[in-house]
C-alpha cells in the first residue's frame, strides 16, 4: 500500500509501535473488564489496531520514501479524511432520518434494546457531528494549513494520528451508545476512557498544527487558521471541564459526574452551547475563510471585518450557554447575562455572514453557474438567519414559549442542515479535485442534484419544526375562559405527528443528497479524468480580474 | 472557597463589560492600525495563488 | 514530537495565549460563583439520598436515553407549575450527577411523577406504552422485565458516589446489593436494616410484580416513583410564597 510506503521507516517503526501498545491496551479491559461493557471496547480496540498494525508490518522494511516526496504538500490524511467525512454523513444522516420516522411510527425498530429512540439518538447527533463534522474539521485544516503557511506538514505520522484517533473516539462513542455506554450529558455522552483518549488525540492535533505555523514561509497567519486554532483550543477546554467524572472503577465503563444539580447544568451547557461555537461555528468558519474566495476568486471583502468578528466570537460566545436555562433554578443574574451576551454577538455573527455574502459581489455568475460555490453562499446565508434565530430565541420570554419544544430542534438543524453540512460540502466539493488531481467532480451534474436535495430538504426540514414548536408552545401555556390549561399533554403530541412526517420527509431528502455526493466522489476517485499540468497550477485570480475591468453586478 | 458569593456575582456582573469595552477597543485598534493594511491585504490575496508545493 | 529545533513561534504562541484568555473568562465568571452557592440557596435538611436500587434504576433512566425526551426541570411559569407541579429547586438536584434537567419535551416533565401511577401502570406502560396510552410515540423498553439487573458493581458505584460529594455512610456502601435486593422483596429479612439506613418512607414493593426475582424493571420503577420525593423542599417554598 503506497500511502504505508509513502511513511519513513522510521514513522512505520513507530507506527507499529503505537498500535501494538494499543493492541495491549484493548487485550487488558477485554480480558480484565469481565461481566462490564468496556470488555467488548477492549476487544473493539484490540481488533482495530491489529487490522492496522498487520498492513504496517507487511511494508515495515519497504524502501524508504523518495526524496521529491519534499516538494509537494502532504495530503494523504486529507484524502482519507475526505472519504471518512461523506461515509460518516451517510451513516449519520440515515440514522438520523431513522429515528426521525420512529417519532411518527414508534414500533418501527427491531424490538432489540440497541435500536430504540433514546439509544439511536446520540448515535445521530454524535455521527453527525463529531463523525460528519469532526473530520471534515480536520481533513480541510491539513489542506489549510500547508496553503497558507506554503510548508508540508512536520512529519507524517502525526496527522494519521490525529485522524485515525479521533474517528476510533468517534467509533467507541457510537457503539458504546448502542451497547449502553454513555454519560448521559448531551452532546458528551462518550464515557471517561473514550474522552481521555481525545484528549491525547486532541494535544497531538495541537501540537501539529503549532509545528506547522512555528515553519511557514508566509509573515502573516491567515485568518483561516486563526478559527481553525479556536476551534481546538476551546473545545479541549470544554471537552476536560465538562467530562470531570470519577470512573466507578478502572474496570467499569461507567463514571459518575463530578459535579451535581445546578452546577452541573450550567457547565454542560456552558460546553453545549460552545460546542456549537467552536466546534460548528469557529472551525466551519476557517472552511469558509479559506474555500470561499478561492472558489470565488475574489479575496474576502473585508480582512479586517474578519479579524473583529473572530475577537468577537472568541469572546462573547463563552458567556451565553445560561440561555439554554431561562426560568430553570439557575440564579436569575447568570440567566440575564447569558441573554444579554446572546443579543451582542449578533454583531459579529453578523459581521461574518455579511462578509461571505460581500466576497461574492462581483461574482454572482459564478454563484449562478457553480453548484458548489452556491453551496458555500447558502451557508452562509444560513448562518446569518440561524445566529439571528439563536439570538432572538435567547431572550427570556421568548425562550418560555420556545424552550423544551421542537422549535429548538428546528433551529439546530437550520444551523446543522444550513450551515455546517452546506459549508462542508461546498468546501469538500473544491478540494476532492484538487486533493485527487482531477480537472473536476465526475459529475458536475450530481453536484447540482446535491445542491437542491439539500436546500429543499433543509427547507422541509426547518419549516415542518418552527411550525411544531410553536405550536406546542402555545398549545402548552393556552388556557380556556374559565383558568384552566386549555389542552392536555398528549393533545400536543397528536398535533405535531403532521410535523413529524413532514420533518422525516425533509431529513430523507437531505440524506438522498449526501448519498448522492457519495457517489460522485466514488466516480471522481475512480473514473474522473486527471487534470492538465497547466490546470492545476493557474492561479484563480481571474474573478479579480474580472472586478478591475467591469463594473459589480 | 473564601470568596463570599456576593463578591463573585458583583465580580461577574461588572467585569464582564469592563472587559468586553476594552476587548473590543483593542481588537477595533488591532484591526484598523494603518501599518497593518498592507499585511491584510497581502495575506488575503495571497491565498489566492495557487501554486500547490510548498515553498521551500 | 515537539523538538526544540521548532522554532517556537511567538506569534502562533501570542495567538494561543489570546485565544485562551479571551475565552475562558466568560465561563469563569459565570460558573465560578455557583460553587458558592449554599450560601444563598434554599436547605433541605431532611432531604435524603437515592437508594441503592433507585440509583441503578437512575443509571438505567440514562442508559436509554430517556433524558432525551423527558426533562426533569418545571420553570417557574404559571402554565408548568399547573400541568407539573411546583417548579423545580437548585436544591432538588444536588446529589444529582449529573443532573438530568433536560432540553426537550417530546414526552411530559418527569419531575414530579413519583407517586402519580401505580407501579403495574408503569410496568405496562414501559413494556407497550400503546398499550395504555394509545397515542403515545414512546418507545417499547420489553427487555428491561427480561434483564436482571446487575448488583455486583453497585458497592463501587456508592463509593463512587460518595467521592464526587453524596453522603453515603460506610454501612450504606458496604451493604449496597442486600439494600437493593431487600427493596424490591417486601417480606424478605433485608427490609429492617434498608428502612434503618434509608428511612421509614423508603418505598419498599415488589416494584415490577414479581417478589422473588429483581429486574432492571423493578429498579427503573423504583426510581421513577421516587422522583420530586426526595425532598418536600419545593412544595414548602411554593406555599410560603403564596402565603406572603
Amino acid at each position: 500500500m503506497d500511502v504505508i510506503s509513502n511513511l519513513t521507516m522510521d514513522e512505520r517503526r513507530r507506527a507499529l509501535l503505537i498500535l501494538l501498545v494499543m493492541a495491549l491496551v484493548g487485550l487488558t479491559f477485554a480480558a480484565a473488564g469481565h461481566g462490564d461493557p468496556i470488555a467488548v471496547h477492549g476487544a473493539l480496540v484490540l481488533v482495530l489496531s491489529l487490522a492496522l498494525a498487520f498492513p504496517v508490518m507487511g511494508h515495515l522494511y519497504d524502501p524508504e520514501p523518495s526524496i521529491e516526496r519534499f516538494n509537494a504538500y502532504y495530503d494523504d490524511p486529507s484524502k482519507v479524511g475526505v472519504i471518512l467525512t461523506f461515509v460518516w454523513a451517510a451513516f449519520a444522516m440515515f440514522v438520523g432520518d431513522w429515528v426521525a420516522w420512529l417519532m411518527v411510527e414508534p414500533t418501527w425498530t427491531t424490538g432489540s434494546a440497541w435500536s430504540s429512540f433514546g439509544r439511536l439518538r446520540p448515535v445521530h447527533t454524535t455521527g453527525v457531528i463529531f463523525g460528519f463534522g469532526g473530520n471534515g474539521l480536520i481533513a480541510t485544516s491539513f489542506y489549510v494549513m500547508q496553503r497558507t503557511c506554503r510548508v508540508r506538514l512536520p512529519d507524517q505520522l502525526s496527522p494519521w494520528f490525529v485522524l485515525i484517533g479521533y474517528n476510533l473516539f468517534c467509533i467507541l462513542a457510537v457503539t458504546g451508545y448502542l451497547l449502553g455506554i454513555t454519560q448521559s450529558k448531551e452532546y458528551a455522552e462518550p464515557e471517561w476512557y473514550a474522552d481521555l483518549w481525545l484528549v491525547i488525540v486532541w494535544v497531538t492535533y495541537f501540537v501539529l498544527y503549532m509545528r506547522t505555523l512555528a515553519r511557514r514561509e508566509e509573515p502573516h497567519i491567515y485568518v483561516a487558521n486563526w478559527y481553525y486554532m479556536a476551534f481546538i483550543l476551546v473545545v479541549a477546554m470544554l471537552h476536560i471541564v465538562n467530562n470531570l467524572a470519577v470512573p466507578v472503577s478502572f474496570l467499569s465503563a461507567k463514571s459518575h459526574s463530578l459535579f451535581s444539580g445546578v452546577q452541573d447544568a450550567l457547565t454542560e451547557w456552558w460546553y453545549g452551547h460552545n460546542a456549537v461555537a467552536f466546534f460548528l461555528t469557529a472551525g466551519f468558519l476557517g472552511m469558509m475563510y479559506y474555500y470561499l474566495p478561492i472558489r470565488a476568486g475574489r479575496p474576502i471583502f473585508s480582512y479586517r471585518l474578519s479579524i473583529i468578528s473572530f475577537w468577537g466570537i472568541t469572546f462573547m460566545y463563552m458567556w451565553v450557554g445560561s440561555h439554554h436555562l431561562h426560568h430553570t433554578a439557575l440564579p436569575q443574574w447568570v440567566q440575564t447575562l447569558g441573554m444579554t451576551f446572546s443579543l451582542v454577538l449578533l454583531v459579529p455573527s453578523w459581521g461574518s455572514a455579511a462578509n461571505a455574502l460581500l466576497t461574492l459581489n462581483g461574482a454572482w455568475h459564478k454563484v449562478r453557474d457553480d453548484a458548489t460555490l452556491r453551496f458555500m453562499m447558502i451557508a452562509a446565508v444560513f448562518y446569518g438567519l440561524t445566529t439571528f434565530e439563536g439570538s432572538f430565541m435567547a431572550i427570556r420570554s421568548v425562550n418560555a414559549l420556545s424552550h423544551y419544544t421542537d422549535w429548538t430542534v428546528g433551529h439546530v438543524h437550520a444551523g446543522a442542515l444550513g450551515w455546517v453540512a452546506m459549508i462542508t460540502f461546498g468546501a469538500l466539493y473544491a478540494s476532492i479535485p484538487w486533493l485527487w488531481k482531477r480537472e473536476r467532480m465526475y459529475s458536475p451534474a450530481l453536484v447540482e442534484v446535491h445542491f437542491w436535495l439539500a436546500l429543499s430538504g433543509t427547507a422541509v426540514y426547518v419549516f415542518a419544526l418552527w411550525n411544531a414548536g410553536i405550536i406546542q408552545g402555545l398549545m402548552w401555556r393556552t388556557y380556556t375562559e374559565n383558568g384552566n390549561l386549555a389542552y392536555t399533554f398528549l393533545d400536543s403530541v397528536v398535533a405535531m405527528r403532521p410535523y413529524y412526517i413532514a420533518r422525516a420527509l425533509g431529513g430523507l431528502l437531505y440524506l438522498l443528497g449526501a448519498l448522492a455526493g457519495c457517489l460522485n466522489l466514488y466516480l471522481t476517485i475512480r473514473f474522473a479524468a486527471p487534470a492538465t499540468e497547466a490546470a492545476s497550477r493557474k492561479p484563480l485570480r481571474d474573478g479579480l480580474d474580472d472586478a478591475a475591468t467591469q463594473p459589480a453586478e | 472557597m473564601d470568596l463570599s458569593h456576593e463578591t463573585l456575582v458583583w465580580v461577574a456582573k461588572t467585569f464582564g463589560l469592563i472587559y468586553l469595552v476594552i476587548l473590543s477597543i483593542a481588537v477595533v485598534a488591532y484591526a484598523c492600525w494603518p501599518a497593518r493594511q498592507k499585511e491584510f491585504r497581502d495575506a488575503s490575496t495571497a491565498i489566492l495563488n495557487r501554486e500547490d508545493r510548498p515553498w521551500r | 514530537m515537539f523538538t526544540l529545533h521548532y522554532r517556537l513561534e511567538r506569534r502562533a504562541i501570542g495567538m494561543t495565549l489570546g485565544i485562551i484568555a479571551a475565552a475562558s473568562i466568560g465561563g469563569f465568571v459565570e460558573i465560578a460563583p455557583l460553587f458558592t452557592i449554599d450560601q444563598t440557596v434554599e436547605a433541605a435538611p431532611d432531604m435524603r439520598v437515592y437508594t441503592p436500587l433507585e440509583l441503578a434504576g437512575r443509571n438505567i433512566y440514562m442508559r436509554e436515553g430517556c433524558y432525551a425526551c423527558h426533562s426533569q426541570m418545571i420553570r417557574t411559569l404559571r402554565d408548568e407549575v399547573e400541568r407539573y407541579g411546583p417548579y423545580s429547586l437548585a436544591v432538588e438536584s444536588k446529589y444529582d450527577h449529573p443532573m438530568l434537567w433536560g432540553s426537550k419535551r417530546t414526552g411530559p416533565d418527569i419531575a414530579r411523577l413519583g407517586g402519580k401511577y401505580s407501579d403495574e401502570w408503569h410496568v405496562r406502560h414501559l413494556l407497550d406504552p400503546r398499550d395504555v396510552v394509545p397515542v403515545s410515540i414512546m418507545p417499547s423498553y420489553g427487555w428491561l422485565m427480561e434483564n436482571d439487573l446487575r448488583i455486583d458493581d453497585l458497592r463501587d458505584q456508592l463509593a463512587t458516589q460518595r467521592a464526587v460529594g453524596v453522603p453515603y455512610t460506610p454501612d450504606m456502601i458496604r451493604h449496597a446489593a442486600d439494600d437493593a435486593y431487600a427493596q424490591a422483596n417486601p417480606d424478605g429479612s433485608g427490609v429492617k436494616d434498608l428502612t434503618a439506613r434509608y428511612g421509614e418512607a423508603t418505598t419498599v414493593r415488589a416494584f415490577d410484580g414479581t417478589p422473588g426475582r429483581l429486574t432492571e424493571m423493578d429498579s427503573l420503577v423504583a426510581y421513577l416513583q421516587i422522583l420530586g420525593r426526595l425532598t418536600d423542599a419545593a412544595s414548602r417554598d411554593t406555599l410560603a410564597k403564596d402565603l406572603e
